[in-house]
């Protein structure tokens, strides 16, 4: 068998270099994409872990209510538990750097002398051991220690400072000491500051709370037995777990994010196999008669299939090797935006740099060489079909492969498009992972490309005339070229649709969410001015502002009201959701909330605990109005009663809306995240913005957004998440774009004799040119007709039902016109120019040798 | 009409050098149907190649109506084939996807004429050629004889000067093969038409005026046919 791939194989692929080059190219660039994805997914994920590992320490359990906390006191409470060795206590919170937008710093606040127990820490110029006695330390609310590695990067010493923005404003911290670049102060690339605890309460208005307990417990009581005596004695409003359990909520909150990349990865890999089957298939065509000569010389039919399948594994693997090294560029090129949208959106991650591991590797080998081997199953069944007397023929059958409508590929075609409907039905197998919708979406893709050859070999008819009017008799020739060897030229046409349909696709769904989320804002949050201290959009980037600035602003002229809203990120029945404090009385007669089910609860009804919730919480947790459910507050479990449910996109988990008063008494935290200004006179919207911009820049990082501008953020995040994506299918379609030069290269060999006829009839060189060029045309055409066509029916279930179950967010679809004219015209075009070259190749060719040609 | 003074083409294979055509002179008057013979590896495709403005010689000048086609760029090349010459080829050379009159029209659809005024004349041209109703079938629905008539149809379309003819009866049953050119004969005299043809097949040469015979890039022999007793 190896010799037979040596001696007979081998020749083909460096006989036709170019096409073999163009192959390995699409299966390097689809196993790089896909490889490189998954590592930027594992690097976030690895990073996030060891965030938590490496802040975690080596606790056995720990109380934790991190997004809400809870009164110091609890620490003795857990101390005096029977069973606890060691307790340590202390809260952090994320610090954005005043005056650098976008970065921020890890605050610990611990009791060093406790916290050792747990967590190492070594100082450079400091005693850590003597800082539990140094007064200077604890007594102050301004000394942090940091670590060496970031002192060094950003050029402080000890004795420097660094401003830091609290809720009062930004505070300037001293650099008390450095700290060796070990335990938690390798997390979040170094960005961590280490305080006392009671400093950090003062220093950020986080009153005598606590966010977490670190527990060391007696082995003998065992772990089950002690988280059960802690819960007892924490009261269930406080999670007690051990460390390596939490993140779990983060993880499930991004696995739909992270998914989504998967896929738009998989879908460049796909596209690049599908330069395998071309490559594999036109080989199948033109060496006919040398598969009739071995089958004649005693080949049987499971060895000619052998050697196919053999041959495309062997592009598959070679391809594969290329793509591995490949791979880590990409995931280099994309690792920022990556990381950057997760920190947007859900949790801050601070990861650049990601590496190639092992899981990867194997993965991006095996599916380069088996997705290889599996596109050439059907080109090595039909060369296994040749009959050894096709050795004899002359014209063995050049390029041609007819299209038989009573045909497997037909009945699975059909078969696959039928199931799609029942296949997006299939509930999800666990929670954000839409799995049957993207199982339909595979077999609208792969359905489509099993019956297009049937389609395609009835356009020459159609196409017949255009043709004939862009390009003469060469156009004409051009649509029946195309028509004529269906099953080939479905190939590159079936992979332009793919890239094509995947761009309509997210276009149609992040245009359907944007118009949406535009709606929404313009609706429900209708206020003229936005404040936030430290990001455009209040969330895991931003700090929040203490309440006591309302009256600051409301003193600015103009400003006719000022709503005070906090959006707390919070765990709710086991998702990250927020929790949203506003005035309800604001809320109700200023905005003008897209209510889906019942009504705004009244003041009475608000105080005995009526919420608003958003669509997706309610359909993710199956809440109706009427429906209770418990919030854990740091004053007790509450249970809320749903009033309402209305649309809101504030978080994909989904969303509480609380009125503030309520929120003050049971969070027992009055800070503000964004205030949302009304002004008396529009006209003065401009000089109003200025006054407050100016009040609060000397304190804050602080964004005033007006309404259009807080649309146009919230777009970008919407579009920033998929950019990553989005670059995907174009390189999908570039992919497409080597198919059609391999598909016309083919196509010039298969046609040497013709192209020497017309030329023998008086052609000339541009007429062949326009020839190839037509046929590509043709191509470039249908295949992203195909794809709009496609991409439409998958943005719709993408939306419809991916969407409605990765987000609990049903919005209403809208087609993007504008994309898909632009993808027709951009794809067309560039498939003229990749035809251009095998079309000069056509023209140049020497019109003796070609009549000669057989 | 025809005027090949000193003519050579040598090709290069490898280190090998082929002398195809080895200083030929030949003269062909306006009218006359010159059979060229041969074995194989004589020379005659060769030379049909340089009177079809195919290929050019290495040495020696080659003119036709007076013209010395040699010099021509490649784009006037084509319009010389597409003006002034017709070709017929063994295995006829005609595009699948194309019906039969479409297939004859397509020289001239190349020089961008309409295809209104072209139908009529080429509908008439395969009716005289005895294709009536087969104007619309394709390739594959033809027999050997007749898609060798569409093709005769489509090197006579243009009006050509020259007709070429590379074997036209090598792939028929000889008596398909003597209608063929029974058919060339009369639509070239009728016409007025010079005709080179090739062939190695004796009878068919017979058809001719004259027949040269070529040997090892050579000519060996100039003779009138005799007309049959």
């Amino acid at each position: 068998m190896w010799s037979l791939l040596r001696l007979v194989s081998l020749r083909h692929v460096f006989g036709a270099p170019l096409r073999s080059l163009l192959t390995l190219i699409g299966v390097a660039v689809g196993v790089a994409t896909l490889v490189g994805i998954a590592a930027i997914n594992r690097s976030v994920m690895d990073a996030f872990r060891s965030t938590i590992d490496t802040v975690a320490g080596k606790a056995d359990l720990t109380v934790a209510a991190e997004t809400s906390g809870f009164p110091e006191e609890l620490l003795e409470t857990v101390r005096a538990v029977p069973g606890v060795l060691h307790a340590s206590g202390g809260l952090s919170v994320v610090a954005p750097v005043k005056d650098s937008p976008g970065e921020s710093m890890y605050v610990m606040g611990v009791d060093l002398l406790d916290d050792g127990f747990f967590r190492t820490y070594e100082g450079v110029d400091t005693d850590v051991g003597k800082l539990a006695d140094d007064l200077e330390f604890l007594n102050s609310t301004d000394r942090i220690l940091v670590s060496e590695r970031y002192a060094k990067e950003k050029g402080l010493k000890t004795g420097g400072t660094i401003e830091l923005i609290t809720p009062e404003g930004a505070k300037p911290f001293i650099i008390h000491g450095l700290l060796k670049e070990t335990g938690p102060l390798k997390a979040f690339g170094g960005s961590v500051a280490v305080m006392f605890f009671g400093s950090l309460q003062e220093a950020f208005a986080r009153g005598r709370t606590l966010t977490r307990i670190d527990v060391a417990i007696d082995p003998r009581v065992g772990l089950e037995a002690m988280k059960d005596r802690l819960q007892k004695v924490v009261g269930s409003s406080i999670e007690v777990d051990s460390p390596d359990r939490r993140g779990a909520a983060v993880q499930t909150m991004v696995r739909s994010f992270q998914l989504g990349l998967n896929l738009g990865s998989g879908v460049a890999l796909l596209v690049g196999v599908f330069l395998v089957y071309n490559t594999v298939s036109i080989s199948v065509v033109q060496r006919r008669r040398e598969i009739g000569t071995l089958r004649a010389l005693g080949a049987t039919r499971r060895r000619i299939r052998a050697l196919f399948a053999l041959e495309a594994g062997v592009f598959g693997l070679v391809g594969s090797l290329l793509g591995l090294p490949l791979g880590i560029l990409v995931g280099k090129a994309a690792i920022g935006s990556v990381s950057n949208s997760i920190s947007e959106i859900y949790v801050k991650v601070n990861t650049h740099s990601v590496q190639l591991g092992v899981p990867e590797m194997v993965m991006g080998l095996t599916l380069g060489v088996l997705g290889s081997v599996f596109a050439a199953l059907r080109p090595s069944w039909i060369a296994s079909a040749v009959q050894p007397v096709e050795a004899l023929r002359k014209d063995a059958a050049i390029g041609a492969g007819a299209v038989e409508v009573k045909s497997w590929p037909t009945y699975l075609g059909v078969f696959l498009l039928a199931i799609v409907w029942p296949t997006t039905q299939i509930p999800p197998p666990l929670e954000n992972l839409p799995l049957g919708g993207y199982a339909a979406i595979f077999f609208i893709l792969m359905g489509v490309t099993l019956l297009s050859p049937l389609v395609l070999r009835t356009l020459n008819v159609p196409f017949a005339r255009p043709g004939e009017l862009l390009f003469g008799i060469s156009g004409r020739l051009a649509a029946d070229n195309f028509a004529r060897a269906p099953v080939r030229t479905a190939v590159p046409v079936s992979a332009l649709s793919i890239g094509v349909a995947m761009a309509v696709t997210l276009s149609s769904f992040i245009g359907s969410f944007q118009a949406s989320t535009d709606r929404w804002i313009e609706q429900a949050v209708p206020a003229d001015l936005f404040v936030t201290s430290s990001a455009k959009l209040a969330g895991t980037q931003n700090q929040s502002m203490q309440a006591s600035l309302q009256k600051e602003i409301e003193a600015v002229p103009n400003v006719d009201l000022v709503d005070p809203v906090r959006l707390m990120a919070h765990d709710v029945l086991g998702l990250r959701i927020y929790v949203i404090s506003l005035s309800s009385d604001i809320y109700r007669s200023r905005g003008n909330p897209l209510i889906l089910e019942g009504s705004l609860p009244d003041a009475a009804q608000r105080a005995s605990g009526q919420v608003v919730i958003s669509e997706n919480f309610a359909r993710r947790r199956d809440l109706k109005v009427g429906s209770t459910f418990p919030i854990k507050t740091p004053t007790g479990e509450h249970t809320y009663t749903v009033g309402a449910v209305i649309i809101d996109y504030t978080s994909d988990q989904g969303s509480v809306i609380v009125d503030r008063e309520l929120f003050v008494k049971q969070f027992n935290s009055d800070l503000v995240d964004t205030f949302h200004v009304y002004v008396k006179d529009l006209g003065a919207l401009d000089q109003t913005r200025a006054a407050i911009t100016s009040k609060l820049s000397g304190r804050f990082n602080a964004y005033v957004l007006s309404n259009a501008e807080l649309r146009q953020e919230a777009r970008k995040l919407v579009g920033g998440a998929f950019a990553i994506t989005y670059a995907m299918e174009i390189v999908a379609v570039a992919l497409a774009l080597l198919g059609i030069i391999n598909t016309l290269l083919a196509a010039v060999l298969d046609r040497t004799r013709e192209i020497g006829l017309l030329r023998a009839v008086g052609a000339d060189r541009r007429q062949i040119i326009k020839l190839f060029a037509g046929e590509a045309f043709f191509i470039g055409l249908t295949g992203s007709l195909f794809g709009v066509v496609t991409g439409g029916v998958v943005g719709y279930i993408v939306t419809k039902i991916v969407g409605v179950q990765a987000t609990g967010w049903n919005f209403p679809f809208s087609y993007p016109w504008g994309t898909a004219v632009q993808m027709v015209v951009i794809a067309t075009c560039a498939a003229i120019i990749a035809g251009l070259y095998p079309a000069r190749r056509a023209a140049s060719l020497d019109v003796v040798e070609a009549l000669a040609y057989e | 009409m025809i005027q090949v003074a000193n003519v050579s083409k040598v090709y290069r294979r490898g280190k090998n050098e082929v002398r195809a055509l080895d200083d030929v002179t030949l003269t062909v008057p306006r009218g006359q149907f010159l059979s060229v013979m041969g074995s194989s590896g004589s020379g005659k495709s060769t030379l049909l190649n340089l009177l079809g403005a195919l290929d050019v010689p290495t040495s020696g000048t080659l003119k036709i109506d007076g013209r010395e086609i040699s010099r021509f760029p490649d784009d006037e090349l084509s319009r010389f084939r597409r003006d002034r010459l017709g070709f017929i080829f063994q295995f006829f050379n005609l595009l699948p996807t194309l019906t039969a009159i479409e297939n004859v029209i397509l020289p001239e659809l190349l020089a961008g004429k309409s295809r209104d005024e072209l139908e009529p004349k080429a509908r008439a041209l395969l009716e005289q050629f005895g294709l009536t109703g087969r104007d619309t079938h394709r390739p594959d629905e033809l027999s050997g004889g007749q898609m060798q008539r569409v093709a005769i149809a489509r090197a006579l379309l243009s009006e050509p000067a020259l007709l070429l003819a590379d074997e036209p009866t090598g792939n028929l049953d000889s008596k398909t093969g003597g209608e063929v050119l029974r058919l060339i004969r009369e639509a070239t005299r009728a016409r007025n038409l010079t005709v080179v043809m090739v062939t190695h097949d004796a009878h068919a040469a017979e058809v001719g005026d004259r027949i040269v015979r070529l040997a090892d890039g050579r000519v060996v022999g100039d003779d009138p046919v005799r007309v049959a007793a």
